[in-house]
């Protein structure tokens, strides 16, 4: 849409973006630019960082961890996601208002918050472990922090709500009637999810899960609080490699190989879904 | 006494205080075309809806070949269905969007091949098989949904406007490939639709719906020569209606006195008018004649020309009776008076007496 | 009839049953802080062998909570207008202007929201190592800027894109000069746009966690980074009653949502 008064100069508007471009410039694309350079130049050039980082069993492990965990949290909260989406898009809208409410809740209550009350919770004295002895599942406390248990049961807390609202849009759009004519079809309830319901709903299963992964594998908050620093994951490394150990090199390398992973998954998830959109 | 085939049996639908249907009471034959006719929430698509299983009816029940279907599952009833908005599975190709319900039914690949070509045939779709239907028009759709509704030989197939999207040539086009596939393969359709030109053009019998309720069943013909009701006479064919006093009513017959003196006798009366009531005389604008001279007593009306539009095949008069309503009259072209007819000219309308009805006015 | 609730059956229950234990499990752990909050076990026994204040008045007692909870909102305060002005900009540039490469740009303006933070957090806090930004308020609010704005950029375009520059056009037949036109009708216009990229970006810069704790120094500090750095001493209920106290300000905030919400349908 362009208005016919304010004539269409070539190049009108770019200065308006100015400021952000400078800002993002400046405090985005050159720190950025810079930590990643210094994988390759620190301690010395070349890429002996990147032979460390994916040629030692320890590192490996890191990757693998992170691999690990972010592939259990998708999964479980895509199990979890669809029917509570498909729930939410069918259900009297005055439930499914109470519904989104608390989903919202939790959402926006501070990250720090919900992960102390996992902590709280999953600790070895902890209301979990208690249950769990109480209806007689185990007999002695489970360690459920400073474990990867820990951080898959707070990462899916936290990610839940990533994967339930973009399926909601994408199952809220279904045609009903689409339904009703595979039930006349002849179609039991079973047949009808599994030929029609699913396949229909797979592009926003396929975005959210892929939205979920990413955004896990990057995740620092969660995991170096439930998971300790026995069970490091990439974002942990990171933090380490600069902070504690002032290993610029090390940690440009990690952040180096995060990056891409990150990016290409992105280009994926828009290639995936932007091109149909249109 | 044998029982009809499909017999809907006093079906009352009610939405908390809102009343959908009331008294639905229709029997329907093998192989017959029915059409529910009627304005938007008159309860026509609420009737189809029950008989697809997707609503439960408040009262009342539906029987085919005498059998109940009211406890059976949509998916067990059998029931082929096309919808009013574009409901093939997306991610499915044509041939396996029509091959869906044999599939379910867990037919044999050689049937499934068989049966599916012979469907997309009959839509006249043959080669079709491996589009997908975001690639295809509105029209082509609908007619792969009617080879998906039919490739499992439904006893009953039910229709929801489903041209209602359309526009008016495909319209036209696809009302001429129903009634051919309803003529090459017998089954029984219930069609819904607002149109009362599509209820026409394809129907064996048409159900007039009206706040719920059925009007009126009939052929077309039926239909437009002896409406039962002023809303059957309104919705079909074009109509006019002057309100009068009911002088008298004998024998199905009435007679009627209007405000400058005018009495018509003898107009055939329908529903139950008391005497000094009012009631309304309908006629048809291309039924009426226009003279010099006055018709027999009953079917004439003095009246004068207040406007005339040429239209190319038939000219439109407007004029005013006596008591000053208005009346619409069709000459068709190579009528006698087409050319002298002028703007404030004193005339009489003339009518067959079958062509004139009375409706008691509420 | 997979779409229709009432035909679901049996289905019916196990998709409630499924959607509630779902709620109960978001919901649960956010209760549960709260009761801890005002229980009186040091040891985070539940349920508490009986109820105080007395974390609250340990919260209020020490001068330093309150103080990050101040550095806190004024970083985000600062934050929210810097996001909208700059995210009002690049929208208008991105929605109205006419230049090469434009969808290029809006892709480069929400790359750091795809990024992990970690990265933009140490890149940072190096580059910031040269610049003796870090533990600066300056440092803070350009950390935080660079994560708000791309959903700064996003609300904000979102609501130009429903709006029809030609009503921009009758203004100024009317009379107004271009930027008049702008401020008196483009921008009541997109109100709602602009309210909502404000709250968006306090609450990002009011959360944030992982770009402050490279930022703070001992004397610099924000809400999120004394809840962490205490974390990461022991689960004292304090930590409860401050979480509490988010929970209510987050309750509050939604519920001014949906009034404000419900006042624009109305």
């Amino acid at each position: 849409m362009l208005s016919f008064l304010t004539p269409a100069r070539r190049g009108s508007g770019l200065g308006m973006a100015m400021p952000a471009l400078l800002l993002l410039l400046a405090f985005f694309v050159i720190p950025v630019a810079g930590l990643l350079s210094r994988s390759v130049t620190e301690p010395v050039a070349g890429l002996q960082n990147y032979e460390t980082l994916l040629g030692s069993a320890t590192y490996l492990r890191i990757f693998f961890n992170t691999f690990l965990v972010s592939g259990l949290v998708t999964l479980i909260t895509a199990l979890i996601a669809f029917p509570v989406a498909w729930a939410l898009a069918i259900m009297p809208s005055r439930v499914a208002a109470v519904v989104f409410a608390i989903i919202l809740l939790s959402m926006w209550t501070n990250l720090l918050a919900r992960t102390y009350a996992w902590m709280v919770l999953l600790q070895q004295t902890g209301l979990v472990n208690r249950i769990l002895m109480a209806t007689g599942i185990i007999d002695q406390p489970v360690q459920l922090t400073n474990n990867l248990v820990g951080v898959t049961i707070g990462m899916v807390y936290i990610m839940l709500p990533f994967m339930i609202l973009p399926l909601y849009g994408v199952i809220k759009k279904i045609d009903p009637a689409i339904l009703q004519a595979a039930a006349l079809c002849g179609a039991t309830k079973g047949q009808a999810l599994r030929r029609v319901l699913l396949p229909l709903a797979t592009p926003g299963i396929a975005s959210g899960a892929l939205m979920v992964f990413v955004m896990s594998l990057g995740y620092f908050v969660t995991p170096s609080l439930l998971g300790g620093t026995a069970n490091m994951m990439v974002a942990e490394l990171i933090v380490q490699q600069v902070q504690s150990l002032l290993n610029w090199g090390m940690g440009g390398a990690a952040a180096f190989i995060l990056l891409v992973v990150t990016l290409a998954l992105y280009a994926l998830q828009l290639r995936l879904f932007e091109g149909r959109a249109r | 006494m044998t029982s009809p085939y499909l017999h809907i049996n006093g079906i009352r639908k009610t939405f908390g205080d809102v009343v959908a249907t009331d008294h639905v009471e229709l029997e329907i034959g093998e192989g017959e075309f029915m059409t529910f006719l009627g304005p938007s929430g008159s309860g026509k698509s609420t009737t189809l809806y029950i008989l697809a299983g997707f609503q439960d009816p408040t009262a009342g029940d539906i029987r085919l070949r005498g059998k109940s279907i009211l406890q059976t599952p949509s998916h067990k009833r059998n029931i082929g269905m096309v919808f009013q908005r574009y409901t093939l599975f997306p991610h499915l190709s044509v041939g396996e969007n029509v091959a869906f319900p044999l599939r379910v039914r867990r037919a044999s690949q050689a049937e499934i091949a068989t049966k599916v070509k012979r469907a997309l045939s009959l839509v006249r779709l043959d080669g079709f098989e491996d589009r997908m239907p975001a690639n295809m028009s509105g029209g082509q759709q609908q007619r792969v949904a009617l080879a998906r509704a039919l490739v499992y030989d439904p006893p009953v197939l039910l229709m929801d406007e489903p041209l209602s999207a359309l526009d008016k040539k495909l319209r036209e086009e696809i009302q001429y490939e129903i009634r051919r596939i309803h003529q090459q393969t017998g089954v029984t359709i219930l069609y819904v639709t607002h149109d009362q030109e599509e209820a026409l053009r394809l129907s064996d019998r048409i159900a007039v719906f009206n706040r719920g309720r059925i009007e009126q069943v009939g052929t077309g013909p039926e239909l437009y020569a002896s409406p039962a009701t002023h809303f059957v006479a309104d919705f079909i064919g074009d109509s006019a209606f002057l309100t009068g006093e009911l002088a008298e009513v004998k024998n199905g017959r009435a007679t009627l006195r209007y405000a400058d003196g005018t009495v018509l006798t003898d107009v055939p009366m329908h529903g139950v008018g008391a005497r000094g009531g009012k009631a309304e005389l309908m006629l048809r604008p291309e039924r009426i004649d226009l003279s010099d001279a006055a018709g027999p007593q009953g079917a004439s009306l003095p009246v004068t020309i207040e406007d005339v539009t040429f239209l190319g095949n038939n000219s439109a008069v407007t004029a005013r009776t006596g008591w000053g309503d208005p009346l619409y009259i069709r000459l068709n072209f190579g009528h006698p008076m087409m050319g002298s007819v002028s703007r404030g000219d004193r005339l009489h309308v003339r009518w067959q007496p079958q062509d004139a009805h009375a409706f008691t006015k509420e | 009839m997979l779409m229709n609730f009432d035909k679901l059956g049996a289905w019916r229950w196990i998709l409630s049953g499924i959607c509630a234990l779902m709620a109960l499990f978001l919901l649960l752990p956010i209760l549960f802080i709260v009761a801890l909050s005002f229980g009186n076990s040091r040891w985070l026994i539940f349920p508490p062998p009986g109820w105080t204040l007395k974390w609250y008045g340990e919260l209020f007692a020490d001068p330093r909570w309150l103080q990050a909870a101040f550095t806190s909102a004024k970083i985000a305060a600062i934050v929210m207008v810097l996001s909208v002005a700059i995210g009002l900009l690049a929208s208008l540039a991105l929605v109205r202007g006419r230049f090469r490469g434009r969808a290029v740009l809006r892709g480069f303006f929400l790359t750091p929201m795809v990024l992990p933070v970690v990265i933009i957090a140490v890149a940072l806090y190096a580059a910031f190592l040269r610049l003796g930004l870090n533990g600066t308020l300056v440092g803070f609010v350009i950390a935080h800027l660079i994560v708000a704005l791309p959903f700064a950029i996003i609300t904000i375009s979102g609501a130009l894109e429903t709006f029809d520059p030609s009503i921009e056009d009758a203004a100024i037949l009317c009379g107004a000069s271009p930027w008049e036109a702008r401020f008196r009708v483009t921008l009541p216009a997109i109100s709602h746009g602009l309210f909502s990229a404000a709250i968006f970006s306090f609450l990002i810069s009011w959360d944030e966690v992982v770009l402050a704790i490279f930022m703070a120094s001992p004397t610099l500090q924000t809400l999120p980074v004394k809840v962490w750095t205490t974390l990461r001493q022991d689960l004292t209920p304090v930590i409860a009653a401050a979480s509490t106290l988010l929970v209510l300000l987050t309750v509050v905030l939604m519920i001014a949502a949906a009034l404000i919400r419900k006042g624009k349908s109305r």
